[in-house]
Protein backbone atom coordinates (compact mmCIF):
# COMPACT_ATOMS: atom_id res chain seq x y z
CA UNK A 1 0.00 0.00 0.00
CA UNK A 2 2.98 2.58 0.99
CA UNK A 3 4.79 1.35 -1.89
CA UNK A 4 1.85 1.82 -4.52
CA UNK A 5 1.28 5.32 -2.70
CA UNK A 6 4.94 6.36 -3.38
CA UNK A 7 4.79 4.91 -7.04
CA UNK A 8 2.09 6.95 -7.98
CA UNK A 9 3.42 9.96 -6.03
CA UNK A 10 6.71 9.59 -8.11
CA UNK A 11 4.52 9.45 -11.45
CA UNK A 12 2.76 12.55 -10.93
CA UNK A 13 5.64 14.06 -10.04
CA UNK A 14 7.18 13.28 -13.03
CA UNK A 15 4.78 14.10 -15.04
CA UNK A 16 4.07 18.16 -13.30
CA UNK A 17 7.99 18.57 -14.25
CA UNK A 18 6.38 18.42 -18.03
CA UNK A 19 3.94 21.94 -16.94
CA UNK A 20 7.41 23.58 -15.80
CA UNK A 21 8.61 23.65 -19.32
CA UNK A 22 11.75 24.00 -18.00
CA UNK A 23 14.25 22.97 -20.85
CA UNK A 24 17.12 21.15 -18.25
CA UNK A 25 14.64 19.57 -16.31
CA UNK A 26 12.86 18.02 -18.57
CA UNK A 27 16.27 16.95 -20.65
CA UNK A 28 17.46 15.64 -17.13
CA UNK A 29 14.52 13.77 -16.33
CA UNK A 30 13.76 12.75 -19.18
CA UNK A 31 17.36 11.12 -19.30
CA UNK A 32 16.93 9.72 -16.15
CA UNK A 33 13.75 8.13 -16.91
CA UNK A 34 15.04 6.57 -19.74
CA UNK A 35 17.66 5.11 -17.28
CA UNK A 36 14.79 3.34 -15.08
CA UNK A 37 12.86 1.90 -18.66
CA UNK A 38 16.14 0.39 -19.10
CA UNK A 39 16.93 -1.02 -15.39
CA UNK A 40 12.98 -2.39 -15.18
CA UNK A 41 13.60 -4.18 -18.27
CA UNK A 42 17.42 -5.62 -16.92
CA UNK A 43 15.17 -6.46 -13.50
CA UNK A 44 12.73 -8.80 -15.54
CA UNK A 45 16.23 -10.90 -16.45
CA UNK A 46 18.59 -10.60 -13.43
CA UNK A 47 16.13 -10.05 -10.42
CA UNK A 48 12.97 -12.55 -11.97
CA UNK A 49 14.66 -15.19 -13.91
CA UNK A 50 17.84 -15.36 -12.54
CA UNK A 51 19.82 -14.47 -15.60
CA UNK A 52 22.46 -11.75 -15.67
CA UNK A 53 22.79 -10.83 -19.35
CA UNK A 54 25.86 -7.92 -19.89
CA UNK A 55 23.35 -7.52 -24.01
CA UNK A 56 21.32 -5.14 -22.87
CA UNK A 57 22.85 -2.01 -23.46
CA UNK A 58 22.83 -3.62 -27.11
CA UNK A 59 19.25 -3.67 -27.93
CA UNK A 60 19.42 -0.51 -26.35
CA UNK A 61 22.07 0.93 -29.42
CA UNK A 62 20.44 -1.04 -31.97
CA UNK A 63 16.99 0.46 -31.91
CA UNK A 64 18.56 3.87 -31.73
CA UNK A 65 20.98 3.15 -34.49
CA UNK A 66 18.17 1.59 -36.13
CA UNK A 67 16.21 5.25 -35.57
CA UNK A 68 19.09 6.99 -37.45
CA UNK A 69 19.04 4.51 -40.51
CA UNK A 70 15.33 4.86 -40.83
CA UNK A 71 15.67 8.67 -40.49
CA UNK A 72 18.29 9.70 -42.08
CA UNK A 73 18.25 6.94 -44.61
CA UNK A 74 14.59 6.23 -45.75
CA UNK A 75 13.24 9.49 -44.76
CA UNK A 76 10.50 7.47 -42.59
CA UNK A 77 9.98 9.88 -39.15
CA UNK A 78 6.66 9.25 -37.73
CA UNK A 79 6.36 7.15 -34.61
CA UNK A 80 4.07 4.85 -35.95
CA UNK A 81 6.76 3.68 -38.00
CA UNK A 82 9.88 3.88 -36.79
CA UNK A 83 8.79 2.78 -33.34
CA UNK A 84 7.61 -1.07 -34.30
CA UNK A 85 10.46 -1.31 -36.44
CA UNK A 86 13.21 0.02 -33.91
CA UNK A 87 11.31 -1.99 -31.45
CA UNK A 88 11.16 -5.15 -34.05
CA UNK A 89 14.52 -5.25 -34.75
CA UNK A 90 15.87 -4.66 -30.87
CA UNK A 91 13.22 -7.59 -30.34
CA UNK A 92 14.61 -9.99 -33.52
CA UNK A 93 18.38 -8.99 -32.18
CA UNK A 94 17.51 -10.34 -28.98
CA UNK A 95 15.96 -13.32 -30.25
CA UNK A 96 19.07 -14.66 -32.40
CA UNK A 97 21.07 -13.51 -29.11
CA UNK A 98 19.14 -15.04 -26.63
CA UNK A 99 18.89 -18.26 -28.61
CA UNK A 100 22.07 -18.53 -28.43
CA UNK A 101 23.23 -17.29 -25.66
CA UNK A 102 21.28 -19.35 -23.81
CA UNK A 103 22.60 -23.06 -24.58
CA UNK A 104 25.01 -21.64 -22.03
CA UNK A 105 24.39 -21.15 -18.31
CA UNK A 106 25.87 -19.13 -15.40
CA UNK A 107 28.94 -17.50 -16.03
CA UNK A 108 29.43 -18.25 -19.18
CA UNK A 109 26.21 -17.10 -20.67
CA UNK A 110 27.33 -13.78 -18.91
CA UNK A 111 30.34 -13.99 -20.56
CA UNK A 112 28.79 -15.14 -24.32
CA UNK A 113 26.66 -11.71 -24.09
CA UNK A 114 28.91 -9.99 -23.31
CA UNK A 115 30.58 -11.23 -26.12
CA UNK A 116 27.95 -10.52 -28.80
CA UNK A 117 27.66 -6.76 -27.17
CA UNK A 118 31.51 -6.13 -27.62
CA UNK A 119 30.88 -7.63 -31.02
CA UNK A 120 28.55 -5.27 -31.77
CA UNK A 121 30.45 -2.20 -30.80
CA UNK A 122 33.03 -2.75 -32.56
CA UNK A 123 31.07 -3.39 -35.75
CA UNK A 124 29.57 0.06 -35.15
CA UNK A 125 32.68 1.66 -33.71
CA UNK A 126 35.00 0.79 -36.94
CA UNK A 127 32.14 1.28 -39.33
CA UNK A 128 32.89 4.83 -41.08
CA UNK A 129 29.73 4.72 -43.03
CA UNK A 130 27.59 4.21 -39.68
CA UNK A 131 29.39 7.15 -38.29
CA UNK A 132 32.23 5.56 -36.78
CA UNK A 133 33.17 6.31 -33.01
CA UNK A 134 31.42 9.36 -33.38
CA UNK A 135 28.15 7.71 -34.14
CA UNK A 136 25.35 9.28 -35.93
CA UNK A 137 22.61 12.13 -36.32
CA UNK A 138 19.14 11.23 -36.36
CA UNK A 139 18.43 14.56 -38.80
CA UNK A 140 14.57 14.28 -38.29
CA UNK A 141 13.27 13.28 -34.93
CA UNK A 142 9.70 11.13 -34.89
CA UNK A 143 8.48 14.04 -32.28
CA UNK A 144 10.11 17.75 -32.78
CA UNK A 145 10.02 18.76 -29.42
CA UNK A 146 11.25 18.32 -25.98
CA UNK A 147 8.07 18.31 -24.32
CA UNK A 148 6.62 16.06 -26.59
CA UNK A 149 9.54 13.40 -26.31
CA UNK A 150 9.48 13.99 -22.01
CA UNK A 151 5.78 13.25 -22.45
CA UNK A 152 6.63 10.06 -24.66
CA UNK A 153 9.39 8.93 -22.43
CA UNK A 154 6.97 9.05 -19.27
CA UNK A 155 4.12 7.63 -20.60
CA UNK A 156 6.60 4.68 -21.82
CA UNK A 157 7.98 4.46 -18.61
CA UNK A 158 4.18 3.82 -16.97
CA UNK A 159 3.24 1.25 -19.58
CA UNK A 160 6.83 -0.66 -19.19
CA UNK A 161 6.56 -0.91 -15.30
CA UNK A 162 2.70 -1.53 -15.69
CA UNK A 163 2.81 -4.29 -18.43
CA UNK A 164 6.28 -6.03 -16.34
CA UNK A 165 3.86 -6.29 -13.11
CA UNK A 166 1.02 -7.58 -14.97
CA UNK A 167 2.44 -10.09 -16.81
CA UNK A 168 4.74 -11.40 -13.61
CA UNK A 169 1.57 -12.17 -11.46
CA UNK A 170 0.33 -13.91 -14.82
CA UNK A 171 1.17 -18.08 -15.33
CA UNK A 172 4.06 -16.99 -17.55
CA UNK A 173 5.61 -14.71 -14.43
CA UNK A 174 5.10 -17.75 -11.93
CA UNK A 175 6.68 -19.84 -14.28
CA UNK A 176 10.10 -17.52 -14.42
CA UNK A 177 10.10 -17.63 -10.37
CA UNK A 178 10.57 -21.07 -10.71
CA UNK A 179 13.25 -20.45 -13.05
CA UNK A 180 15.02 -18.24 -10.68
CA UNK A 181 14.33 -21.15 -7.72
CA UNK A 182 15.28 -24.27 -9.46
CA UNK A 183 15.47 -24.37 -13.24
CA UNK A 184 16.34 -28.07 -12.94
CA UNK A 185 13.06 -28.79 -11.20
CA UNK A 186 11.08 -26.95 -13.44
CA UNK A 187 11.95 -29.00 -16.09
CA UNK A 188 11.07 -31.89 -14.86
CA UNK A 189 7.83 -30.74 -13.95
CA UNK A 190 7.32 -30.51 -17.48
CA UNK A 191 8.16 -26.66 -18.40
CA UNK A 192 10.33 -26.19 -21.37
CA UNK A 193 12.43 -23.84 -19.61
CA UNK A 194 15.12 -22.55 -22.42
CA UNK A 195 11.63 -20.92 -24.40
CA UNK A 196 10.41 -19.81 -21.01
CA UNK A 197 13.67 -17.59 -20.77
CA UNK A 198 14.20 -16.99 -24.25
CA UNK A 199 10.71 -15.30 -24.56
CA UNK A 200 11.60 -13.06 -21.17
CA UNK A 201 15.05 -12.44 -22.79
CA UNK A 202 13.37 -11.08 -26.12
CA UNK A 203 11.11 -8.82 -24.07
CA UNK A 204 13.76 -7.40 -21.54
CA UNK A 205 15.59 -6.63 -25.23
CA UNK A 206 12.83 -4.84 -26.31
CA UNK A 207 12.45 -2.39 -23.43
CA UNK A 208 15.71 -1.58 -23.97
CA UNK A 209 15.06 -1.11 -27.53
CA UNK A 210 12.40 1.03 -26.22
CA UNK A 211 14.53 3.07 -23.79
CA UNK A 212 17.36 3.60 -27.07
CA UNK A 213 14.67 4.95 -29.55
CA UNK A 214 13.71 7.93 -27.10
CA UNK A 215 17.47 8.40 -26.18
CA UNK A 216 17.39 8.85 -29.78
CA UNK A 217 14.64 10.69 -30.37
CA UNK A 218 15.55 13.08 -27.03
CA UNK A 219 19.10 13.80 -28.01
CA UNK A 220 19.01 13.58 -31.62
CA UNK A 221 22.16 11.32 -32.45
CA UNK A 222 23.32 7.77 -31.18
CA UNK A 223 27.43 6.87 -30.31
CA UNK A 224 28.54 3.42 -30.30
CA UNK A 225 29.93 3.50 -26.95
CA UNK A 226 25.98 3.74 -25.98
CA UNK A 227 26.16 0.04 -26.46
CA UNK A 228 29.05 -0.92 -25.50
CA UNK A 229 29.49 -3.13 -22.39
CA UNK A 230 30.35 -0.13 -20.08
CA UNK A 231 26.55 0.98 -20.05
CA UNK A 232 25.34 -2.88 -19.69
CA UNK A 233 27.38 -2.88 -16.66
CA UNK A 234 25.80 0.12 -15.09
CA UNK A 235 22.42 -0.68 -15.77
CA UNK A 236 23.37 -4.21 -14.13
CA UNK A 237 24.57 -1.72 -10.96
CA UNK A 238 21.47 0.14 -11.05
CA UNK A 239 19.24 -3.01 -10.85
CA UNK A 240 21.51 -4.34 -7.73
CA UNK A 241 21.59 -0.89 -6.18
CA UNK A 242 18.05 -0.20 -6.36
CA UNK A 243 16.92 -3.77 -5.50
CA UNK A 244 16.57 -6.64 -7.92
CA UNK A 245 13.06 -8.62 -8.39
CA UNK A 246 10.90 -5.85 -7.56
CA UNK A 247 10.72 -3.63 -10.83
CA UNK A 248 9.96 -0.54 -8.74
CA UNK A 249 13.69 -0.63 -6.57
CA UNK A 250 16.01 -0.60 -10.21
CA UNK A 251 13.33 2.71 -11.32
CA UNK A 252 13.91 3.95 -8.28
CA UNK A 253 18.30 3.07 -8.46
CA UNK A 254 18.23 4.76 -11.84
CA UNK A 255 16.45 8.24 -10.68
CA UNK A 256 19.09 8.21 -7.48
CA UNK A 257 21.82 7.52 -9.75
CA UNK A 258 21.21 10.51 -12.35
CA UNK A 259 20.49 13.00 -9.21
CA UNK A 260 24.20 11.62 -7.67
CA UNK A 261 25.81 12.07 -11.26
CA UNK A 262 24.90 15.45 -11.96
CA UNK A 263 25.16 16.69 -8.28
CA UNK A 264 27.82 14.96 -7.60
CA UNK A 265 29.60 16.42 -10.92
CA UNK A 266 29.51 19.81 -9.13
CA UNK A 267 31.14 18.87 -5.92
CA UNK A 268 33.80 17.00 -7.42
CA UNK A 269 35.18 15.65 -10.73
CA UNK A 270 35.32 12.27 -8.94
CA UNK A 271 31.75 11.67 -8.42
CA UNK A 272 32.17 7.77 -10.22
CA UNK A 273 34.02 7.18 -6.53
CA UNK A 274 30.61 8.44 -4.38
CA UNK A 275 28.53 6.10 -6.75
CA UNK A 276 31.10 3.39 -6.51
CA UNK A 277 30.91 3.99 -2.62
CA UNK A 278 27.26 3.80 -2.46
CA UNK A 279 26.87 0.49 -4.62
CA UNK A 280 29.37 -1.11 -2.11
CA UNK A 281 27.71 0.11 0.68
CA UNK A 282 24.47 -0.82 -0.33
CA UNK A 283 25.32 -4.44 -1.54
CA UNK A 284 27.13 -4.74 2.10
CA UNK A 285 24.41 -3.53 4.30
CA UNK A 286 21.21 -3.33 2.26
CA UNK A 287 21.31 -6.82 0.27
CA UNK A 288 18.16 -6.55 -1.02
CA UNK A 289 19.17 -3.02 -2.30
CA UNK A 290 17.40 0.18 -1.40
CA UNK A 291 14.16 -1.38 -2.29
CA UNK A 292 14.75 -3.83 0.88
CA UNK A 293 14.07 -0.82 3.01
CA UNK A 294 10.20 0.10 1.91
CA UNK A 295 10.38 -3.44 2.45
CA UNK A 296 10.86 -3.84 5.86
CA UNK A 297 12.04 -7.04 7.86
CA UNK A 298 12.99 -10.31 5.34
CA UNK A 299 9.98 -12.55 4.02
CA UNK A 300 10.58 -16.29 6.04
CA UNK B 1 0.34 -60.78 -18.48
CA UNK B 2 -0.85 -57.52 -18.26
CA UNK B 3 0.63 -54.49 -20.74
CA UNK B 4 3.86 -53.01 -19.78
CA UNK B 5 3.48 -49.38 -19.46
CA UNK B 6 7.23 -48.71 -19.66
CA UNK B 7 9.89 -51.02 -21.10
CA UNK B 8 13.88 -50.95 -21.35
CA UNK B 9 15.77 -52.87 -24.16
CA UNK B 10 19.43 -53.27 -23.26
CA UNK B 11 19.41 -50.13 -21.24
CA UNK B 12 22.80 -49.04 -20.84
CA UNK B 13 24.68 -45.73 -20.02
CA UNK B 14 28.46 -45.22 -19.36
CA UNK B 15 30.51 -43.03 -17.36
CA UNK B 16 33.99 -43.40 -19.06
CA UNK B 17 35.06 -46.78 -18.68
CA UNK B 18 32.11 -47.41 -16.13
CA UNK B 19 29.20 -48.30 -17.43
CA UNK B 20 26.19 -47.94 -14.75
CA UNK B 21 23.54 -49.17 -16.19
CA UNK B 22 24.76 -52.50 -18.65
CA UNK B 23 22.27 -53.56 -20.60
CA UNK B 24 19.25 -53.33 -18.68
CA UNK B 25 16.03 -54.97 -20.54
CA UNK B 26 13.01 -54.75 -17.65
CA UNK B 27 9.01 -54.60 -18.77
CA UNK B 28 6.99 -52.47 -16.01
CA UNK B 29 3.30 -53.73 -16.20
CA UNK B 30 0.57 -50.92 -15.85
CA UNK B 31 -0.89 -50.43 -12.96
CA UNK B 32 1.34 -52.14 -10.37
CA UNK B 33 4.05 -50.78 -7.79
CA UNK B 34 7.60 -52.09 -9.18
CA UNK B 35 10.59 -51.38 -6.68
CA UNK B 36 14.26 -52.14 -7.62
CA UNK B 37 16.70 -52.50 -5.11
CA UNK B 38 20.62 -53.03 -5.07
CA UNK B 39 23.57 -51.89 -3.12
CA UNK B 40 25.11 -48.96 -3.24
CA UNK B 41 26.40 -47.83 -7.00
CA UNK B 42 24.41 -50.60 -8.60
CA UNK B 43 23.06 -48.13 -11.14
CA UNK B 44 19.40 -47.73 -9.28
CA UNK B 45 19.85 -43.91 -9.19
CA UNK B 46 20.98 -43.61 -13.07
CA UNK B 47 18.70 -46.40 -13.63
CA UNK B 48 15.91 -43.68 -12.73
CA UNK B 49 17.46 -40.75 -14.43
CA UNK B 50 17.46 -42.74 -17.92
CA UNK B 51 13.86 -43.33 -17.29
CA UNK B 52 12.84 -39.76 -16.13
CA UNK B 53 15.25 -38.42 -19.44
CA UNK B 54 17.77 -36.38 -17.37
CA UNK B 55 20.56 -38.85 -18.20
CA UNK B 56 20.71 -39.75 -21.79
CA UNK B 57 21.57 -43.41 -22.63
CA UNK B 58 24.81 -44.47 -24.09
CA UNK B 59 22.68 -47.33 -25.87
CA UNK B 60 19.61 -49.16 -25.74
CA UNK B 61 16.39 -47.96 -25.98
CA UNK B 62 13.48 -46.97 -23.18
CA UNK B 63 9.77 -47.36 -24.80
CA UNK B 64 6.38 -45.35 -23.02
CA UNK B 65 3.11 -46.97 -23.99
CA UNK B 66 5.19 -48.83 -26.92
CA UNK B 67 6.72 -45.42 -28.61
CA UNK B 68 10.20 -44.72 -28.16
CA UNK B 69 11.27 -42.04 -25.77
CA UNK B 70 14.63 -42.85 -25.47
CA UNK B 71 15.90 -39.11 -26.49
CA UNK B 72 12.73 -37.63 -24.93
CA UNK B 73 13.87 -34.47 -22.48
CA UNK B 74 12.88 -33.90 -19.48
CA UNK B 75 9.83 -31.96 -20.12
CA UNK B 76 8.83 -34.03 -22.76
CA UNK B 77 8.43 -37.15 -20.60
CA UNK B 78 7.02 -35.29 -17.55
CA UNK B 79 4.10 -33.95 -20.28
CA UNK B 80 3.38 -37.92 -21.58
CA UNK B 81 2.82 -38.60 -17.89
CA UNK B 82 6.01 -39.30 -16.28
CA UNK B 83 6.78 -37.98 -12.67
CA UNK B 84 9.73 -37.90 -10.61
CA UNK B 85 10.34 -37.37 -7.38
CA UNK B 86 13.78 -36.48 -5.81
CA UNK B 87 15.85 -38.36 -3.12
CA UNK B 88 17.30 -34.87 -1.77
CA UNK B 89 14.68 -32.82 -1.52
CA UNK B 90 14.36 -30.95 -4.47
CA UNK B 91 11.83 -28.02 -4.43
CA UNK B 92 11.84 -24.32 -4.29
CA UNK B 93 13.49 -23.33 -1.04
CA UNK B 94 11.74 -19.88 -1.25
CA UNK B 95 8.17 -20.67 -2.26
CA UNK B 96 5.39 -21.45 -0.06
CA UNK B 97 4.12 -25.21 -0.06
CA UNK B 98 0.93 -23.88 -2.14
CA UNK B 99 3.20 -22.07 -4.69
CA UNK B 100 5.41 -24.88 -5.07
CA UNK B 101 2.28 -27.32 -5.98
CA UNK B 102 1.00 -24.34 -8.09
CA UNK B 103 3.72 -24.69 -9.93
CA UNK B 104 3.49 -28.17 -10.70
CA UNK B 105 -0.18 -27.90 -11.42
CA UNK B 106 0.45 -25.13 -14.00
CA UNK B 107 2.53 -27.03 -15.83
CA UNK B 108 -0.69 -29.10 -16.96
CA UNK B 109 -1.81 -26.30 -18.93
CA UNK B 110 -1.57 -26.54 -22.50
CA UNK B 111 0.93 -23.33 -22.09
CA UNK B 112 1.95 -21.40 -19.60
CA UNK B 113 2.88 -18.27 -21.87
CA UNK B 114 0.16 -16.50 -20.23
CA UNK B 115 0.68 -12.81 -19.68
CA UNK B 116 -1.67 -11.22 -19.16
CA UNK B 117 -4.91 -13.20 -16.88
CA UNK B 118 -3.44 -12.92 -13.04
CA UNK B 119 -2.50 -17.07 -12.24
CA UNK B 120 -4.68 -16.90 -9.18
CA UNK B 121 -8.02 -16.43 -11.37
CA UNK B 122 -7.14 -19.99 -13.14
CA UNK B 123 -8.59 -21.81 -11.02
CA UNK B 124 -8.53 -25.45 -12.08
CA UNK B 125 -4.66 -25.04 -11.58
CA UNK B 126 -5.83 -24.26 -7.78
CA UNK B 127 -8.07 -26.77 -7.38
CA UNK B 128 -5.43 -29.52 -8.55
CA UNK B 129 -2.63 -27.93 -6.57
CA UNK B 130 -5.28 -28.11 -3.04
CA UNK B 131 -6.25 -31.50 -4.42
CA UNK B 132 -2.29 -32.83 -3.98
CA UNK B 133 -1.23 -30.85 -1.26
CA UNK B 134 -4.69 -32.21 1.16
CA UNK B 135 -3.48 -35.69 -0.57
CA UNK B 136 -0.11 -35.52 1.03
CA UNK B 137 -1.06 -34.11 4.54
CA UNK B 138 -0.21 -30.96 3.35
CA UNK B 139 -3.72 -29.42 3.39
CA UNK B 140 -2.90 -27.02 6.55
CA UNK B 141 0.58 -26.11 5.72
CA UNK B 142 0.01 -24.08 2.33
CA UNK B 143 1.63 -21.03 3.89
CA UNK B 144 4.91 -22.76 5.13
CA UNK B 145 8.24 -22.15 3.30
CA UNK B 146 9.03 -25.15 1.40
CA UNK B 147 12.98 -24.53 2.63
CA UNK B 148 12.06 -24.46 6.47
CA UNK B 149 10.09 -28.04 6.06
CA UNK B 150 10.86 -30.60 7.91
CA UNK B 151 12.57 -33.55 6.34
CA UNK B 152 9.58 -35.65 6.28
CA UNK B 153 7.37 -32.76 5.01
CA UNK B 154 9.77 -31.76 2.65
CA UNK B 155 9.11 -35.81 0.91
CA UNK B 156 5.22 -35.00 1.47
CA UNK B 157 5.90 -32.08 -0.46
CA UNK B 158 8.05 -34.01 -2.76
CA UNK B 159 5.43 -36.53 -3.88
CA UNK B 160 2.37 -34.09 -3.77
CA UNK B 161 4.94 -31.58 -6.59
CA UNK B 162 4.83 -35.23 -8.67
CA UNK B 163 1.12 -35.51 -7.88
CA UNK B 164 -0.25 -32.36 -8.92
CA UNK B 165 1.23 -33.46 -12.28
CA UNK B 166 -1.16 -36.33 -12.56
CA UNK B 167 1.65 -38.69 -13.67
CA UNK B 168 0.19 -41.99 -14.95
CA UNK B 169 4.21 -43.41 -14.37
CA UNK B 170 5.84 -42.48 -10.84
CA UNK B 171 9.08 -42.66 -10.15
CA UNK B 172 9.93 -42.20 -6.51
CA UNK B 173 13.83 -42.14 -5.56
CA UNK B 174 14.37 -43.35 -2.59
CA UNK B 175 11.55 -41.55 -0.64
CA UNK B 176 12.49 -43.02 2.71
CA UNK B 177 15.80 -42.22 2.90
CA UNK B 178 16.78 -39.77 6.00
CA UNK B 179 13.84 -40.15 7.30
CA UNK B 180 13.04 -41.30 11.27
CA UNK B 181 10.69 -44.25 12.08
CA UNK B 182 7.54 -42.50 12.31
CA UNK B 183 8.13 -40.11 9.67
CA UNK B 184 9.05 -43.08 7.81
CA UNK B 185 5.45 -45.26 8.28
CA UNK B 186 3.73 -41.97 7.44
CA UNK B 187 5.59 -41.61 3.99
CA UNK B 188 5.02 -45.27 3.12
CA UNK B 189 1.52 -45.06 4.19
CA UNK B 190 1.35 -42.04 1.51
CA UNK B 191 2.96 -43.99 -0.85
CA UNK B 192 0.71 -46.52 -0.63
CA UNK B 193 -2.16 -44.59 -1.47
CA UNK B 194 -0.90 -42.58 -3.85
CA UNK B 195 0.61 -45.63 -6.22
CA UNK B 196 -2.99 -47.07 -5.84
CA UNK B 197 -4.36 -47.15 -9.48
CA UNK B 198 -1.36 -46.30 -11.01
CA UNK B 199 2.22 -47.34 -11.96
CA UNK B 200 4.98 -46.71 -10.07
CA UNK B 201 8.98 -47.38 -9.95
CA UNK B 202 10.31 -47.19 -6.51
CA UNK B 203 13.92 -47.47 -5.69
CA UNK B 204 14.55 -47.84 -2.02
CA UNK B 205 17.02 -49.05 0.29
CA UNK B 206 14.28 -49.97 3.18
CA UNK B 207 13.68 -53.61 2.73
CA UNK B 208 11.15 -53.79 4.89
CA UNK B 209 9.11 -50.73 3.34
CA UNK B 210 9.82 -52.34 -0.56
CA UNK B 211 8.62 -55.90 0.26
CA UNK B 212 5.43 -54.68 2.14
CA UNK B 213 4.68 -52.55 -0.23
CA UNK B 214 5.61 -53.59 -3.65
CA UNK B 215 4.44 -55.89 -6.75
CA UNK B 216 7.41 -56.51 -7.97
CA UNK B 217 10.85 -56.23 -7.09
CA UNK B 218 14.22 -55.83 -9.83
CA UNK B 219 17.40 -56.39 -7.69
CA UNK B 220 20.18 -54.66 -9.72
CA UNK B 221 23.60 -55.43 -8.72
CA UNK B 222 27.03 -53.48 -11.05
CA UNK B 223 24.19 -52.14 -13.24
CA UNK B 224 23.23 -55.64 -14.42
CA UNK B 225 19.61 -57.12 -13.68
CA UNK B 226 20.27 -59.90 -11.19
CA UNK B 227 16.73 -61.13 -10.99
CA UNK B 228 13.42 -59.91 -11.39
CA UNK B 229 9.93 -61.46 -9.67
CA UNK B 230 7.51 -61.64 -6.70
CA UNK B 231 8.52 -59.97 -3.48
CA UNK B 232 8.54 -63.62 -1.94
CA UNK B 233 10.25 -64.83 -4.55
CA UNK B 234 13.16 -62.61 -4.02
CA UNK B 235 12.85 -62.87 -0.23
CA UNK B 236 13.88 -66.75 -0.72
CA UNK B 237 16.64 -66.16 -3.75
CA UNK B 238 19.88 -67.47 -2.60
CA UNK B 239 21.67 -65.75 -5.13
CA UNK B 240 20.06 -62.23 -3.74
CA UNK B 241 21.01 -62.84 -0.53
CA UNK B 242 24.78 -63.68 -1.53
CA UNK B 243 24.52 -61.07 -3.91
CA UNK B 244 23.39 -58.21 -1.58
CA UNK B 245 21.40 -58.64 1.84
CA UNK B 246 23.77 -60.51 3.54
CA UNK B 247 23.96 -63.88 5.08
CA UNK B 248 21.80 -62.41 8.66
CA UNK B 249 18.80 -61.33 5.90
CA UNK B 250 15.80 -62.98 7.28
Amino acid sequence: MRRRLLLLAGAAALAAVAFSGDRFWLQFLGKAMIGCILAIGLDLLVGFTGLVSLAHSAFFGLAAYALAGLTNGLGLTSPLATLPLCLGAAAAAALIIGWLSLRATGVYFIMVTLAFTQMLYYFFNDAPSLGGSDGLYVQARPVDSRLAAYLAIWASLIAVYLLLSQMLRAPYGRVLEGIRGNEQRMRSLGFPTRRYKLVAFVIAGATAGLAGYLDATLYGFVTPAQLGWRQSGLILVTVLLGGKGTLYGPAFGALLLAFIEHYGEQVTEHWNALIAALVIAVVLFLPRGLAGLLQGRPRG
Amino acid sequence: MAEALIETRGLTRRFGALAAVDGVSLSFEKGRLHAVIGPNGAGKSTFLNLLSGELRASAGRVLLGGADVTRAPPDRLSRLGVGRAYQTANLFPELSCGDCVWLAAQSRLPSSMHFFRPAERYSQVGVRAARALEACGLGQRSAAIAGQLSYGEQRQLEIAMVLATDPVLLLLDEPLAGLGHDEALRVVALLREVARGRTAILVEHDMDAVFSISDSVTVLVDGRVLVSGKPEEIRRSTAVRDAYLGGDFA
